[in-house]
């Protein structure tokens, strides 16, 4: 890990709403995530989670402070570069799956693809060697209403590795799952983890999925409360 | 890239098949009333034309009376005469046919068939005036004219309600009590752009149905055929003084004839015709725009439909211009469709007006090219306010949208 890290929070800040219904949904944020690493995001219910994962995906800016994203300040990009970010470097992974619907398997994994003005033929290509990758042979004709919800998530994962991008943001990946579901999902990440070195920032509610991390970071109340490597023990 | 946006837009477009179709209903019947207009228009144009031509061309008609303007009501209009054709025949330069003649509308029987039709009474120089032709038989005599045989021509119209497909030639048909021998089949000229069949006709010598039919020694009008070398505009003031003089039209009298240039109708006619599509357009225009609305409608409600998967596509890597591209494409394959089943539809009515009016049926590449080009613009110019609305969504509130 050479250099500035991929992540960077410097004081982030990030308000919504004017006078009496003001939330600060981040406040003062500081947090570091070099490449490689495998970070899971923890705390309860508002405390801005979700809001830190918009700005790490560079979807969404802080109202005050800096955030880096490979040493560039995302927060002073316009719309059109942003885009440009997320297209070359950010694959995502939402709760709620997020695939288009009556769009099949390999059509919705295209997508990120198809923005990058890749052919046909090897667009065709790529998404099936990432369906692969995660185990979905066979389905790739599939629409969305017709793969269960773990096949659907997986999709999503095809979908947010596609473009090999340098950053997963994964918001509650297994939040619909049940445990042996989780589990596969969980393995997976795990994989490209450490097969393709690929950085992983997930947020979760559950101890057990975060255990899969090298890292936790709980949240409370818009800043970090705590930030702690996993025991390899606690696998 | 486009050719996965057009995929896309048609398969977003056969998805809500009902509800495209209706949105699309203003565009088709726009572009169906221009192409159909359009298309009768100049058919329309071209029949009138070659019936203008089939009166005759370069031709002057004298009437009785004034043409323009109400007749006062205690000088009754003073009839022509034969002698007026003869005074015209006499000194007019640069005519090429004069023939005086008068029409009456008579029952004409042929053994048990019978059939109403248009008697002219005329000399053979008629057929020369206004480009007639014989299919058959031969014309007047100097002296069948002179001594007003009972002789005629009869159109093909009436040879069929009598004779069939046989020949008429040597026949003897009743006119209006009278029996006339017929000499000569007119050649087929169809209907006019008006609906009247020219071939219900039969020609007689003047004298003859003045005598027989009409019971008087009118004339109802002058036929006067400018020769190649003499325009119409410089032949009507030279009939205009011939007829004055041969009918002691005092100096500041107005004339008691009228005279028409058959040149000049054809000019009003077609601009007339002109006029008439012009104001249909702007019919099809409003209906057109109204069309344009409802596709600008439809695409609000798809964006806002689609707010959710407009957040993924942003999150996942599309441009705005990427969104842009998708809704303004969707819009115009949308109203290209209409466009073209407009097309279609608008021809196959031109057609069927075209049979049914017994015009010619003359669609143009140039119109119809001009509606595809036309109704793709309709659907780029309405599909892009709310094109732009998608594009400018902001990612996170569209993702959070249910
Ligand atoms: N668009 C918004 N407008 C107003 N307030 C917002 C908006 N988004 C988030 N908030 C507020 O910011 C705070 C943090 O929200 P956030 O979604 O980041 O929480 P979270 O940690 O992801 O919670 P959860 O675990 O329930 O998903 C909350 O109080 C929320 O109400
Ligand atoms: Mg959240």
């Amino acid at each position: 890990m050479s250099g500035a890290p991929l992540i960077n929070f410097d004081k982030v800040w990030k308000t919504y709403g004017e006078g009496e219904a003001r939330v600060n949904a981040l406040a003062g944020v500081d947090l570091a995530i070099p490449r490689g690493q495998f970070v899971a995001i923890m705390g309860p219910s508002g405390s801005g989670k979700s809001t830190a994962m918009n700005i790490v995906g560079c979807l969404d800016t802080p109202t005050a402070g800096t955030y880096s994203f490979m040493g560039v300040d995302a927060g002073r990009l316009d719309r059109g570069r942003r885009a440009t970010l997320r297209n070359l470097h950010i694959g995502f992974v939402f709760q709620g799956y997020n695939l288009l619907p009556r769009t099949t398997a390999v059509e919705n994994v295209e997508l990120p693809l198809i923005y990058r003005g890749v052919a046909h033929t090897e667009r065709r290509q790529l998404a099936m060697q990432a369906l692969a990758e995660v185990g979905l042979i066979g389905r790739e004709h599939h629409t969305p209403a017709e793969l269960s919800g773990g096949q659907q998530q997986r999709v999503a994962i095809a979908r947010a590795i596609v473009s090999r991008p340098t950053l997963l943001v994964a918001d509650e990946p297994t939040g619909n799952l049940d445990t042996a579901r989780s589990h596969e999902i969980m393995d997976l990440l795990t994989r490209l983890n450490q097969d393709l070195g690929l950085t992983i920032v997930m947020v979760t509610h559950e101890p057990d999925i975060a255990a899969y991390a090298g890292r936790t970071v709980r949240f409370l109340d818009g800043h970090v409360a705590s930030d702690a490597r996993t025991a390899e023990a606690a696998l | 890239m486009i050719w996965e946006t057009i995929r896309l837009a048609l398969r977003s477009v056969r998805r809500n098949a009902l509800r495209s179709f209706l949105t699309l209903l203003g565009i088709v019947i726009g572009v169906a009333a221009v192409i159909a207009m359009l298309t009768i228009g100049s058919g329309t144009t071209q029949k009138v034309k070659a019936d203008i031509s089939k009166l005759g061309s370069n031709l002057l008609v004298v009437r009785s009376g004034r043409f323009n303007g109400p007749r006062s009501s205690d000088t009754v209009a003073r009839p022509l005469e034969e002698k007026d054709a003869e005074a015209l025949s006499r000194q007019l330069s640069g005519a090429r046919a004069i023939a005086p003649a008068a029409q009456k509308q008579v029952r004409a029987v042929f053994g048990t068939e019978s059939l109403v039709t248009g008697v002219t009474g005329t000399e053979s120089a008629f057929l020369e005036a206004r480009d007639w032709t014989l299919a058959s038989g031969r014309v007047f005599s100097e002296s069948e004219t002179r001594s007003g045989a009972g002789v005629c021509l009869i159109g093909e119209t009436v040879r069929q309600q009598f004779f069939g497909a046989g020949d008429p030639v040597g026949e003897a048909i009743r006119v209006n009590q009278m029996s006339c021998q017929v000499i000569g089949l007119l050649e087929a000229k169809g209907y006019t752009g008006f609906g009247q069949d020219q071939d219900n006709v039969v020609l007689m010598p003047l004298h003859a149905f003045q005598r027989r039919i009409a019971g008087n020694r009118n004339v109802d009008n002058i036929y006067v055929a400018a020769d190649e070398a003499t325009p119409t505009s410089i032949l009507l003031p030279r009939v205009e003084g011939i007829l004055r003089d041969a009918r002691r039209v005092p100096p500041d009298g107005e004339n008691d004839f009228d005279i028409r240039d058959m040149t000049q109708i054809a000019d009003t006619m077609a601009s007339a015709t002109a006029t008439m599509t012009g104001m249909l357009g702007a019919v099809a225009g409003v209906s057109l725009l109204v069309g344009g609305i409802g596709i600008m409608n439809i695409m609000l409600v798809s964006v806002t439909e689609r707010t959710r998967e407009i957040g993924i596509r942003l999150a996942i890597g599309a441009h705005e211009r990427h969104i842009l591209i998708q809704f303004l494409v969707e819009a115009t394959v949308l109203s290209l469709l209409g466009g073209i089943i407009g097309i279609l539809l608008g021809l196959s009515l031109a057609g069927l007006a075209a049979v049914t009016m017994s015009i010619p049926f003359a669609p143009s590449p140039a119109v119809i090219l001009l509606a595809v080009g036309f109704s793709a613009l309709i659907g780029m110019v309405f599909g892009f306010f709310p094109a732009l609305r998608g594009a400018r969504l902001d990612p996170i509130e569209a993702l959070r949208h249910e």
